[in-house]
């Protein structure tokens, strides 16, 4: 546990308790005062941001410290998205996994600035690691979704938003073209720093098998609809089980070194 | 969905799981072995049945073939797939003996500084082969990030990070005293004449970057010390200050030129994420001399295939957010307005 007594520090540690506060807040109903700690706690996590790209000159996605960092930031945009043009519910634990995401940040990985290796200096940098952490946030949301289908617990009862196992295929239908685009310009990026679009480092193999688990939820929701919507769930909750071992895991353990050991 | 149809998806659902399954047992080989793995004869097979099953899955569902996003989709897995096979190392040796093309799939090449060279270390294979063309390579660099820094530690663990401006004066503190940069080496030699050291540039090839640093102590006393970036630690018992001189790479840059019929036809400075590319193959940046930097070693790659592969990317890519975003978002947005 590494406690940072920093502004990137204290601007994340109040984001984190902004997001608690509007959840709290939502769970005992009150709605309105939850919103807007929960637009608090996105405007924080924004200073945070920005302070850290000022503060590294790039684009901080280098790290699992950035990458939990824009996390935080991403999940507001895409849990109002997602409420107001998908109909899927779930805003409530969209700020607890906000806290979540930005809990390693705050307290587990270093924050010293790192300047770029040669083969980070590339344009396809940023947007690899921005669809990679837009498409995780998506899939979170669906596997939220569909624990709820699991559990046998709707997120939320009322009419406005999609029943668990729907909103799970939509959560996932939103997240699968990041995903992919994510593991394609990584293909292209790794022909242009080392030579091959596929070397079979851990990491690839990971974000592969990620990937395949989407497209086998995709086969098999499409050969039996909504008849098996346990299974269904079942799929999407083995792809982010897959997603947060190619994130942390495959970064963290010493049992997967690779080209991709410079991210941790 | 009548019984063919379904045994068909299942078909695909069985190759598709049992993909995730060979990922996992790569990811838990490493690297080296996964490749080994995935290129072998039975895992040869596995790809040639996955790209049966994609085409005879476009015949056999219509839906596929109605819905052109569908039909992108799984037509840029098959060129993916298609391009991986043609470009892999046994795609070359069956062209080979089938077309009597003869490629070399990938190798190593070793440069000197102001010479020029065309053979290859073929990968996997003894002896070495010979590229249609030379590369030359006029000049083999490394750039650092600046500002460099000299990192000094006391005895007591107090630490200071001194920015390396020759001659700059830097405060330790006034009970510690200060920090002056004097001098730096690129290849640093010392010589002794009556006695009497003295440490100099040396010009001819080799590599020993260092730093000539001057310590003022509160008292008035003045030491000077050396610091090594290739020889970490190296201090003695009666210093007072642990001095590191570590730069950080921003880049490698190979100055290549492309030689053919004993004219320059094609000039790039090569660096990472930058490659070169002509005659059928790319060339990288791959590792250099780490004792003199005189040579540059290059990755050789040939492009079988991989505009197959780029295409399939790209189809797969634009039927994705065809398929999954374009319909979904614009039914949201309808939904919207009408609320």
């Amino acid at each position: 546990m590494e406690v940072k007594y920093t502004l990137q520090g204290l601007l994340i540690y109040l984001a984190m308790a902004a997001y608690v506060a509007a959840f709290v807040r939502r769970l005992v109903g009150r709605e309105k005062s939850g919103q807007l700690l929960y637009t608090f706690g996105f405007a924080v996590c924004c200073a945070a941001f920005a302070y850290r790209w000022y503060s590294v000159r790039h684009v901080p996605m280098q790290n699992l410290f950035e990458v939990f960092l824009s996390m935080g930031l991403l999940i507001y945009p895409v849990s109002s998205f997602c409420e107001r043009v998908l109909r899927v519910g779930g805003r409530c634990a969209d700020m607890l996994i906000g806290t979540i995401v930005l809990f390693p940040a705050g307290f587990v990985f270093s924050a010293e600035p790192q300047r770029l290796p040669p083969a980070l200096q590339s344009w396809l940098f940023a947007p690899h690691v921005a669809v990679y952490v837009l498409s995780y946030i998506f899939m979170a949301k669906a596997t939220f979704q569909a624990s709820c289908q699991l559990a046998g617990k709707p997120p939320c009862p009322d009419g406005k938003v999609l029943p668990a196992e729907e909103a799970t295929y939509r959560m996932i239908r939103a997240g699968f073209p990041l995903l992919t685009l994510g593991l394609v310009l990584g293909s292209v990026w790794g022909k242009l720093a080392w030579g091959d679009y596929w070397g079979w480092d851990p990491k690839e193999l990971w974000s592969l098998a990620s990937w395949l688990v989407y497209v086998g939820y995709f086969h098999f929701r499409y050969m039996f609809g909504k008849r098996h919507p346990r299974i269904n769930s079942t799929w999407a909750v083995a792809g982010m089980a897959a997603i947060v071992i190619t994130l942390l895991w495959v970064n963290l353990s010493r049992l997967f070194s690779g080209l991709h050991s410079y991210a941790a | 969905m009548n019984k063919f149809r379904r045994a068909v998806l299942w078909c695909a659902l069985v190759l598709i799981i049992l993909l995730i399954v060979l990922s996992i047992y790569g990811a838990f080989a490493g690297a080296e072995r996964a490749k080994g793995f995935f290129n072998s004869l039975p895992l040869g097979l596995y790809w040639s049945a996955l790209t049966v099953m994609l085409i005879a899955g476009i015949g056999v569902f219509r839906r596929l073939v109605r819905e052109p996003a569908l039909l992108l989709i799984h037509g840029g897995c098959v060129l993916i797939l298609t391009g991986s096979m043609w470009g892999s190392a046994a795609g070359h040796e069956l062209r080979k003996k089938l077309l009597g093309i003869e490629k070399i799939p990938g190798g190593k090449m070793a440069i000197f500084e102001g010479q020029s060279d065309n053979h290859v270390k073929a990968e996997g294979e003894r002896g070495m082969k010979e590229l249609p063309f030379h590369i030359k390579l006029k000049d083999f660099r490394i750039e650092y990030y600046k500002p460099e820094y000299l990192d000094i530690e006391s005895r007591q663990g107090q630490h200071w990070q001194v920015p390396v401006e020759i001659g700059g004066e830097f405060s330790l503190g006034a009970d510690v005293g200060t920090v002056i940069i004097t001098k730096a080496f690129e290849n640093f030699k010392i010589t002794f004449e009556d006695d009497k050291s003295a440490a100099y540039d040396d010009p001819e090839p080799g590599y020993n970057p260092a730093l000539e640093v001057q310590i003022r102590g509160p008292d008035g006393g003045v030491t000077t010390d050396y610091v090594f970036e290739r020889y970490p630690g190296h201090v003695h018992p009666e210093d007072k200050f642990l001095l590191s001189y570590h730069r950080t790479v921003r880049d490698y840059i190979s100055e290549l030129a492309v030689i053919k019929d004993d004219k320059v036809v094609l000039e790039k400075n090569i660096e990472v994420n930058h490659p070169l590319h002509f005659g059928g193959y790319h060339f990288y940046q791959h590792s250099y001399d780490e004792q003199g930097r005189q040579y540059t070693v290059l990755e050789v790659v040939s492009d079988s295939g991989l505009i197959w592969v780029y295409a399939g990317y790209l189809m797969l890519c634009i039927a994705v957010f065809w398929h999954l975003w374009l319909r979904e978002f614009a039914a949201g947005r309808a939904r919207v307005r009408s609320e």
